[in-house]
């Protein structure tokens, strides 16, 4: 009773005598979450202007004699003549350690019915990307667990790498267990003590998605103790396209709070093709002039203003983005993929195919790029898995040509047979993101010949086998080979004594 | 029908760059300007004079200064804030007054978009939001 008594008194004791400016208008239409509004003649472009009822709404379209803004929240009590006002303030979230474990709306706004968030500090949810000065190349590696992707198609912090395919191909399900093996990571490293270690913070950006998946997502991050390490933002199917428009960049200011206080942080979101639908929406409904399939003309800044904000920053940390892209039929040439093609730096792309011959994940080595390439892999892993692209590669064009005819040459046989326990060692369950090491010593065991005995169809167990023998048995040897994150002469040795400990027992 | 709108809302600007003189709205062109929807066959007068209504609404709205007030108002007061308000738009704001009780006390003075709030209501709402 007190404490509410003492909180009124700072507030009066805040209240001056001095008259205070507004800047208002008058709502003249309201539909479809955009209201058109008279006078607001000082509003500034992206400014927050405040509706009745509480209701916020974005100063979109400044034209001669109305504004049109878009509105956050509850328009069904907004009525034509409603007195609009300025705030002097650009969008801004809530950031900081305290929104980790939590699920917001697009606002920043807590959903998940844990309480109020005591976020200290606001970040803008427009700003413009660090310039070429601030920015430095990135070097190093963000693991997502996932072997096919760590070994050819590496990841870096600070990197942008999209996430392509049609839907049901297992895209949400890399990004999360790229977010599981941060948490698992940062858990292992924070518990060592070290002082160099620098955790990765996740945030997840939900846009135009079923509630029934938002919370399928927050109970696998749960389930893996990885929800204390994210942020979840969620602008479900069910929100008006304005919080789906913003909800990303609300995201990326959060994830930019990271990486201005020298952390790193990941960002994912899922989808930027329902993020351009909606849009899309609000510009038709603004009478803004639209062009191909409907996009008004600024679609490719809509992505490239959001992406370009992922950065390694120089004496900072970085920021590093997982966009997906859902097509459709496996068209990567339509208008939005190749937007955000061309705005990343490298795809992984999952097909419809591969998943549906159980090869999980379905990533398709031939258009799958990523253009930091090695620069973001530990030694180890480039050691082991350095031509494994080319080899896959090599063993997909002779698959196709071997289904024509049957004699086949034993050099042609061989590249054949060592693809195809390539493409089975690569398999991997969903959320169970493998550390590096092991796929290390995974990878080590097939390039030194240690499935070639193994049955094709057996490879799976034989690998799993192969995981628990070493989690179980040699969990030193995997120590050393993190900590010391290269194969030297004497790490080789004590590899191959364990894979012919393995071999003996596995055989037997 | 948002070509007709438009082709009004532009009809409409035009009439109204022609009913100002010297940066204020002159009566007899207001006249002139209505004479003429009248005589010529416009293709939505209503549409247009409702557009020109507006703009002219908007325009004179910027050279009042409109005072509400919840108890009695001296002319000094009033005469006070229009001068205040001429120097600050730099152009002539005359005053005038509107009771509004709502205000339990204070002023709140409204010149064109922009309003000056002193009104123990305006205080009242700011202590109810941030608390």
């Amino acid at each position: 009773m007190s404490t509410v008594l003492e909180q009124i008194e700072q507030q009066i004791a805040k209240l001056s005598n001095k008259a205070v400016k507004k800047n208002t208008g008058n709502i003249r239409t309201v539909a479809d979450g955009v209201a058109k509004i008279d006078g607001l003649s000082d509003v500034m472009y992206n400014e927050m202007v405040q509706f009745p009822g509480g209701a916020i709404g974005i100063a979109l379209n400044l034209e001669e004699d109305e504004v049109g803004c878009v509105i956050l929240g509850d328009v069904s009590q907004l009525k034509e003549g409603d007195e609009v006002t300025t705030t002097g303030r650009l969008l801004s979230v809530p950031v900081g350690k305290a929104l980790l474990g939590r699920t917001v709306d697009a606002l920043g706004n807590p959903v998940d019915g844990k309480g109020p968030i005591d976020a200290k500090e606001t970040f803008p949810v427009e700003r413009i990307a660090p310039g070429v000065i601030v920015r430095k190349s990135v070097s190093q590696p963000l693991l997502t667990g996932i072997m096919a992707i760590d070994s050819m198609i590496p990841i870096g912090r600070g990197q942008r790498e999209l996430i392509i395919g049609d839907r049901g191909t297992g895209k949400t399900t890399i990004t999360i267990d790229t977010i599981i093996n941060q948490a698992k990571i940062n858990k292992v490293g924070l518990a060592s003590g070290d002082k160099n270690f620098r955790p990765v913070y996740s945030i997840y950006v939900a846009v135009g998605q079923k509630n029934s998946n938002i919370v399928r997502t927050i109970s696998a991050l749960e389930a893996a103790g990885a929800l204390e390490f994210t942020i979840i933002v969620a602008a479900p199917a069910a929100d008006n396209a304005a919080n789906q428009y913003i909800a990303p960049y609300a995201g990326a200011a959060m994830g930019e709070w990271f990486m201005e206080n020298g952390m790193d942080a990941l960002i994912v979101y899922d989808d930027l093709s329902k993020h351009a639908v909606a849009y899309r929406q609000i510009s038709l409904i603004l009478k803004r002039p639209s062009g191909r399939e409907a996009y008004p003309g600024d679609v490719f800044y809509l992505h490239s203003r959001l992406l370009e904000r992922a950065a390694r920053l120089e004496g900072k940390g970085s920021l590093t983005a997982l966009p997906i892209i859902e097509t459709l039929a496996g068209d990567v040439s339509a208008y939005i993929p190749t937007n955000v093609i061309s705005i990343t730096d490298g795809q992984i792309f999952l097909e419809t195919d591969l998943f549906n011959q159980g090869i999980r994940p379905a990533v398709s080595v031939g258009l799958s790029v990523s253009r930091v390439g090695s620069a973001a892999q530990i030694k180890a892993t480039k050691q082991v898995g350095g031509k494994l692209k080319g080899e896959l590669a090599q063993f997909r064009e002779l698959a196709a040509f071997a289904q024509f005819g049957s004699d086949l040459d034993a050099k042609t046989k061989a590249q054949l047979d060592r693809g195809g326990r390539i493409v089975e060692l690569f398999k991997q369950p969903a959320f169970s993101p493998q550390p590096i090491e092991l796929q290390v010593a995974v990878l080590f065991a097939m390039q030194k010949g240690y499935f070639e005995p193994v049955d094709l169809k057996k490879v799976v167990e034989a690998s799993s086998s192969l995981k628990t023998f070493f989690t179980t048995r040699k969990d030193a040897l995997l120590a050393e080979v993190r900590t010391k994150g290269a194969l030297d002469k004497d790490l080789e040795a004590k590899l191959l004594a364990a894979c012919e400990e393995w071999k003996s027992s596995f055989s037997a | 029908m948002a070509s007709h709108a438009k082709n009004a809302q532009k009809f409409a600007r035009l009439l109204f760059k022609l009913s100002v003189v010297d940066g204020a709205v002159s009566a007899d062109r207001v006249a002139g300007a209505i004479e003429y929807v009248e005589k010529h066959n416009l293709a939505n007068p209503v549409m247009v004079l409702k557009a020109y209504h507006r703009l002219v609404e908007t325009e004179l709205a910027k050279s009042l200064a409109v005072v509400e007030h919840a108890g009695a108002i001296q002319e000094a007061t009033l005469a006070a804030i229009a001068s205040a308000m001429t120097r600050k738009y730099g152009r002539t704001v005359t005053a005038t007054s509107k009771p509004n009780p709502g205000l339990l006390a204070g002023l709140r003075v409204q010149v064109g978009d922009d309003i000056y709030e002193s009104s123990v209501r305006g205080q009242l709402a700011t202590l109810a939001s941030s608390v």
